[in-house]
Formats: C-alpha cells, sequence, structure tokens
C-alpha cells in the first residue's frame, strides 16, 4: 500500500507561548516545536501497515522552512521519502486553504491511504483531514483506535465516549484520522537518522502542483481568527505560596478542613 | 434574507441526548439575533418519536429525516441528508455537538459547500458573525469568523445550558432521498472495551492523578505514594494511559472515566478541556502544575503553582505525619 500521512510542526507541549502582536497567533520565534503528537502515531500505524505488506510511506507536511524538521524526524522513523509545502504562498493558511495545498500535493502520490492526526495540538481545529477527504473524493473517518486491512479496503474501530467504540468498513483509497495510544511510536534510531540524509525530500511551490496562489496560504482562507488572548480567569481558587514545607502543610489543613477524607 | 438555524439532534437506543438540547439554546438564541427560526433535524430510520420530544422545546420545526440507510450513523449518509435538507430549506446555521458524530459529519458537511466548520465554539456574538473557540489545548481563546454559508458549527458539551420545554414545534416527516450504493461508509457494530475491573475509580472517595510530564512510569511512583498515604486511588490524563504507565481503566475524561471523588488531586496535568469533563464534580480539587496559566486552575479549589516533584513528596511527608504515620 503507498501511505501518505500528513503531519504538523507545534510548538513543544513544554514550550511557554505568548500572544503575537497583532493577536492572531501566538509568537513563534523562541520556542520549540515537536512533530504533532497526533501525528507521530498516525506516521507509526502507517509503518505497521506497510511493514505488514509492502508499499511506501510518504510524509507530507505543510509549514515554513523550520517545519523540514517533522519530516527530517519521519524519514529517520521510517518513512521513505518527505514533501514539503515551504513555498511562501502556502504560509498563514485556515484549515481549508492548507486543505487544498495538500490535496495537491497527495494527488501526485496518488495513495492508496492518507493517514493524519486527530488533531493538530496548536488550532485543535480537528477539521482539516476531514476536508482534505472531499478535496480529493475519498471516504473518511475520524478518531481510530485500530485498523485493519480486509478483502474490500479497511475496517476502522472509530473512539467513541466512556470506552465504546464503533466499527466502520471503508473502501480504498480514505482518509482517516488517528487517536493517540492506538499503538506505541517508535523512535528513530541512529540507523534511521543516517539513512534519512539519503532519502528525497520535494518541496514543490503553487506553480509545480499547478495550483492558483490565490487558493491557498492566507489569501486562500476562508476562516479569519482574531482576538488571541489568554481566556478570562473564573472566580478561582486560593493560590497556596510559601516554602514548599509551609505549602505542604497548608494543603493537608485545606483537605481536612474541606473533605472530611483526612 | 433571514435564514433557519438548524440543530443536528443526536439520538442514543431512542433517546435524545442532553448536548442537543444545548444546541437548541444556541439555535434560539440565533434565531432572535438574526430573525431568524430555529429548528431541528432528526436523522434515523425511525425518528419520529426523538422528533416529537425535541418538538416540545422551543423549535418551530422538527424534521424527522427518514431512511433505512439512516439506522446507523455513517458520514456519508449523514452529509447526503443533511445537504438535501439545507438546500430544500435554506438553512444559514447548522449546529452539531462536538461530539464523535460532531467532529466527523460536520467538516464533511461544511466541505461539501465549499467551506470549513466552525469548530468546537463555546460562545457566539453578533448574530452569529463572531465565534470564540479555545485553542493550545485551553492555553488560549480566540474569535474567528467565516466567510459564506452555511455556517456549519460544533459546539463544546457543556457551554451552553440545556434548553427548558416550551412551546409546540411541529414534526415534519422527510424522505433523506439516499442512494445506499452512494455511501461509502458501512456500520459494522458499536463494541465496548473491556475493563480490566481492578479500581473502580467512578466510586473513589480519593483520587490522586498525575499526567504527561511525571515523564515515566517510574517517576509516577510519587502520584501512587501520595495516593497510597491518602488511601485513595490512582488517576490519570490520556497521555499517561497512552503509554502504558497505567491501564486504560485509569484515564480520567471525556474518553476515559468520568469521577465525583471527595477529593481530587491533578499533579502536572494541564487540563484541557476533555480531561476537565472528567473531573470537574469532585468536591474538592487540589492542583498543583508549574504554569500559572494552567487552565486546571481554573476548577480548582487549592492552586499550587510549582514543581510536583518537590511538592507532591513533601505532601506525602505531610499527610502520613499529620495521621501519625510519619
Ligand atoms: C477526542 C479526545 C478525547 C480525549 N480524551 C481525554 C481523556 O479522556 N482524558 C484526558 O486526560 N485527556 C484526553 N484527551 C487529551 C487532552 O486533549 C490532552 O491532550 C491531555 O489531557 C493532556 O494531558 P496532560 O495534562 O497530562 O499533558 P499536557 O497537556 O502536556 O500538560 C502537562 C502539564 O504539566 C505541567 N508541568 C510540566 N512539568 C511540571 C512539573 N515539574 N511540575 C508541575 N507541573 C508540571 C505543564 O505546565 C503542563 O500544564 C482527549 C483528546 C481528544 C482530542
Ligand atoms: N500544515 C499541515 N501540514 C500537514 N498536515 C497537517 C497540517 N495541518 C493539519 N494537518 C493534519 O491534519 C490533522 C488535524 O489538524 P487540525 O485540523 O489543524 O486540527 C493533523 O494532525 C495533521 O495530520
Amino acid at each position: 500500500m503507498k501511505i501518505v500521512v500528513c503531519v504538523k510542526q507545534v510548538p513543544d507541549s513544554d514550550a511557554a507561548l505568548a500572544v503575537n502582536a497583532d493577536r492572531t497567533w501566538i509568537v513563534d520565534s523562541g520556542i520549540n516545536f515537536e512533530l504533532n503528537p497526533y501525528d507521530r502515531y498516525a506516521l507509526e500505524e502507517a509503518l505497521r501497515i506497510k511493514e505488514a505488506g509492502e508499499g511506501e510511506v510518504v510524509a507530507v507536511s505543510l509549514g515554513p522552512a523550520r517545519a523540514a524538521q517533522v519530516l527530517k524526524t519521519c524519514l529517520a522513523t521510517g518513512a521513505d521519502r518527505a514533501i514539503h509545502l515551504k513555498d511562501e504562498a502556502f504560509q498563514g493558511g485556515d484549515p481549508w486553504a492548507n486543505a487544498q495545498a495538500l490535496a495537491a500535493a497527495i494527488r501526485t502520490v496518488e495513495p492508496d491511504l492518507v493517514l493524519c492526526g486527530f488533531q493538530a495540538n496548536d488550532d485543535t481545529l480537528a477539521q482539516t483531514p476531514v476536508l482534505l477527504a472531499e478535496m480529493l473524493g475519498m471516504p473518511h473517518a475520524t478518531g481510530a483506535m485500530k485498523i485493519e486491512k480486509t478483502d474490500t479496503g479497511v475496517r476502522v474501530a472509530r473512539e467513541l465516549e466512556a470506552d465504546r467504540r464503533e466499527v466502520v468498513d471503508l473502501p480504498l483509497p480514505a482518509v482517516i484520522t488517528v487517536q493517540t495510544g492506538i499503538n506505541e511510536p517508535r523512535y528513530a534510531s541512529i540507523k534511521g537518522i543516517m539513512a534519512a540524509k539519503r532519502k528525497e525530500m520535494k518541496t514543490p511551490g503553487p506553480a509545480d502542483l499547478g495550483i492558483d496562489p490565490s487558493q491557498v496560504g492566507a489569501a486562500g482562507s476562508r476562516l479569519r481568527f482574531f482576538d488571541l488572548a489568554v481566556p478570562p480567569k473564573k472566580e478561582g481558587g486560593e493560590v497556596l505560596t510559601g516554602s514548599t514545607e509551609e505549602i505542604a502543610v497548608a494543603l493537608v489543613k485545606r483537605i481536612r478542613e474541606n473533605t472530611g477524607v483526612l | 434574507m433571514a435564514g433557519k438555524i438548524l440543530t443536528v439532534v443526536e439520538t442514543d437506543a431512542g433517546r435524545v441526548r442532553d448536548y442537543s438540547y444545548e444546541l437548541v439554546t444556541l439555535a434560539r438564541e440565533l434565531a432572535q439575533a438574526t430573525g431568524g427560526t430555529a429548528c431541528a433535524a432528526v436523522l434515523g430510520d425511525d425518528p419520529v418519536a426523538a422528533a416529537t420530544q425535541v418538538a416540545g422545546h422551543g423549535v418551530e420545526t422538527v424534521y424527522a429525516v427518514k431512511d433505512p440507510a439512516l439506522a446507523a450513523y455513517t458520514a456519508d449518509g449523514w452529509v447526503a441528508a443533511l445537504k438535501k435538507l439545507i438546500a430544500d430549506e435554506g438553512v444559514e446555521f447548522v449546529l452539531f455537538s462536538h461530539t464523535p458524530l460532531g467532529w466527523d459529519a460536520a467538516p464533511r458537511l461544511s466541505a461539501v459547500h465549499g467551506l470549513p466548520a466552525l469548530t468546537e465554539v463555546v460562545a457566539v456574538e453578533d448574530g452569529g458573525k463572531v465565534w470564540t473557540r479555545l485553542m493550545f489545548n485551553g492555553k488560549f481563546q480566540v474569535k474567528m469568523s467565516l466567510e459564506g454559508t452555511p455556517a456549519v458549527v460544533t459546539v463544546q458539551k457543556g457551554a451552553f445550558a440545556p434548553c427548558e420545554e416550551q412551546g409546540d414545534g411541529a414534526v415534519r416527516e422527510v424522505a433523506a432521498g439516499l442512494e445506499p450504493t452512494a455511501l461509502r461508509q458501512k456500520y459494522v457494530e458499536t463494541t465496548s472495551e473491556p475493563a480490566e475491573g481492578k479500581v473502580d475509580l467512578a466510586s473513589a472517595d480519593i483520587i490522586v492523578a498525575g499526567g504527561r510530564s511525571l515523564g515515566s512510569m517510574e517517576k509516577f511512583g510519587i502520584i501512587k505514594e501520595l495516593a497510597d498515604a491518602l488511601g485513595g486511588q490512582v488517576g490519570a490524563s490520556r497521555p499517561v494511559t497512552d503509554a502504558g504507565w497505567l491501564p486504560h481503566e485509569h484515564q480520567v475524561g471525556s474518553s476515559g472515566i468520568t469521577v465525583k471523588p471527595k477529593l481530587y488531586i491533578a499533579s502536572g496535568i494541564s487540563g484541557a478541556i476533555q480531561h476537565i469533563v472528567g473531573m470537574k464534580q469532585s468536591g474538592y480539587i487540589v492542583a498543583i502544575n508549574k504554569d500559572k496559566e494552567a487552565p486546571i486552575f481554573e476548577v480548582a479549589d487549592v492552586c499550587v503553582i510549582g514543581d510536583q516533584f518537590e511538592i507532591v513528596p513533601a505532601l506525602t511527608k505531610a499527610i502520613l505525619e499529620a495521621r501519625g504515620h510519619g
């Protein structure tokens, strides 16, 4: 099977984030980035499906020059080649514009399966893959906790609430988003990191993909974001201060007075 | 032209889910602000009974969209049926809950209209021109607006109060007109994950929960020690069970267990909404986090801003001393 994995570079989970001057996004200088955790599971799933038969795993990412790092991670972990949509025209887009660009790149691959993360940890919009599926004319399923090959396509167990799952069959090609915990992602080996240096990383621009630049990036966006801010704090609880020991003693007192369990 | 505001109702074994009534509250608010009308759709092979339940909640018309192919949810089935309804009825806003059904169907329905969706909103202003949602796992909120109609929206559970019974709407049966061969997803079954049954967080009085930032199964030990000192159970955020540091049955949250202990201690847990919904009803909540902006502090009765690797062992010691074991 030929499998595309869509991966996004997002701020590291522990990065201290600040709002930018026009309050549309965060300040993205001076912080660390990582491969979106959900996408790490999608990559692992793609590698396992490939290893169970034969085929190719192609990692695709839309993002600025720094996003090459997450594609290098994918190549070092076992992806066969990568496509980086780093042209300026692709940047600053909403999920619609991003899906347009990703769809054009994915068409050049002609995959049997497109795997994505359930959501990106920065915008957490959880919709790019579904828009992408419509643009590619493929069926989709979101939140997979299990993907199995069948004679006619794939069988997907979608995670529902409270430990329930919904099992659906899909024909291929299809777009599937993956939940965390579906597998145990591997990390790149030294050998993998060396091998990655020889793997192909293409960087097509809009003209190479036959897209009109006005359909992608900020120009092609239909959703506008503004007034990014720290949410107003609700009537907050008490903040304890002092030395570690003082805090511990104060906590014991609060627990004793307020819970009846001590 | 003031259009219709359509609530997509979810049912579970024939019962209308509570979240759907939260959507009706929003639909009525939007109808008032725009001069439009609040209506709803129940999709199924036998939707009339559920549609009748919704009709008594202040919506003008409930469409009972009936088709054997809608007996179970599939993205293609829901999207095709709703696309037809939107075109026939002049719908301006389509409201889904941000649930496994909503996040699966809504972006596809917006995409067939050439648009992205407005996902996981928590508030609306200006007659549906401006929407608020959270980003970066609850660390920030952002406002957004969409160019084009219909606006397809998914709404975070609990963001609006469920509507009261009111009025007497009409139920209108409509045919979905589906072509079963055009539906690519085939529903197979709904299953439940078997639990090992070794812990029962749902009935625990004391839960000490740890998050991703504990870093490893070994370091998670400080959470277990505190739980033992208190005679409580151990809970966890999703990354902890994903990584296999603890079995899944310790996971608190929307895809885990909903708990309501007398005391919940959350250590190194950021407070993403999916975690919060599982523990916010706890009697007394203590949160320990090194980031003073962590969203978990919004639901905590006591906030400790600091390093869990210092605070948690010190608290364990203080508890043991207080109980006379120290
Ligand atoms: C459909 C869906 C369902 C989900 N279901 C669930 C669910 O049921 N339960 C659940 O928990 N999550 C669930 N999630 C995941 C959820 O969105 C979050 O990703 C998750 O809760 C984050 O876990 P965390 O707080 O441990 O990690 P993070 O969000 O990474 O937070 C780590 C926190 O630790 C703090 N920290 C770091 N070092 C220290 C230190 N030394 N001392 C003190 N604090 C420190 C940081 O400041 C940060 O706040 C779900 C997500 C989706 C999309
Ligand atoms: N810029 C991007 N480049 C590659 N993949 C992306 C990009 N944005 C989103 N995706 C994919 O879509 C998923 C959901 O993203 P989102 O809709 O932003 O929450 C991610 O986990 C990725 O798999």
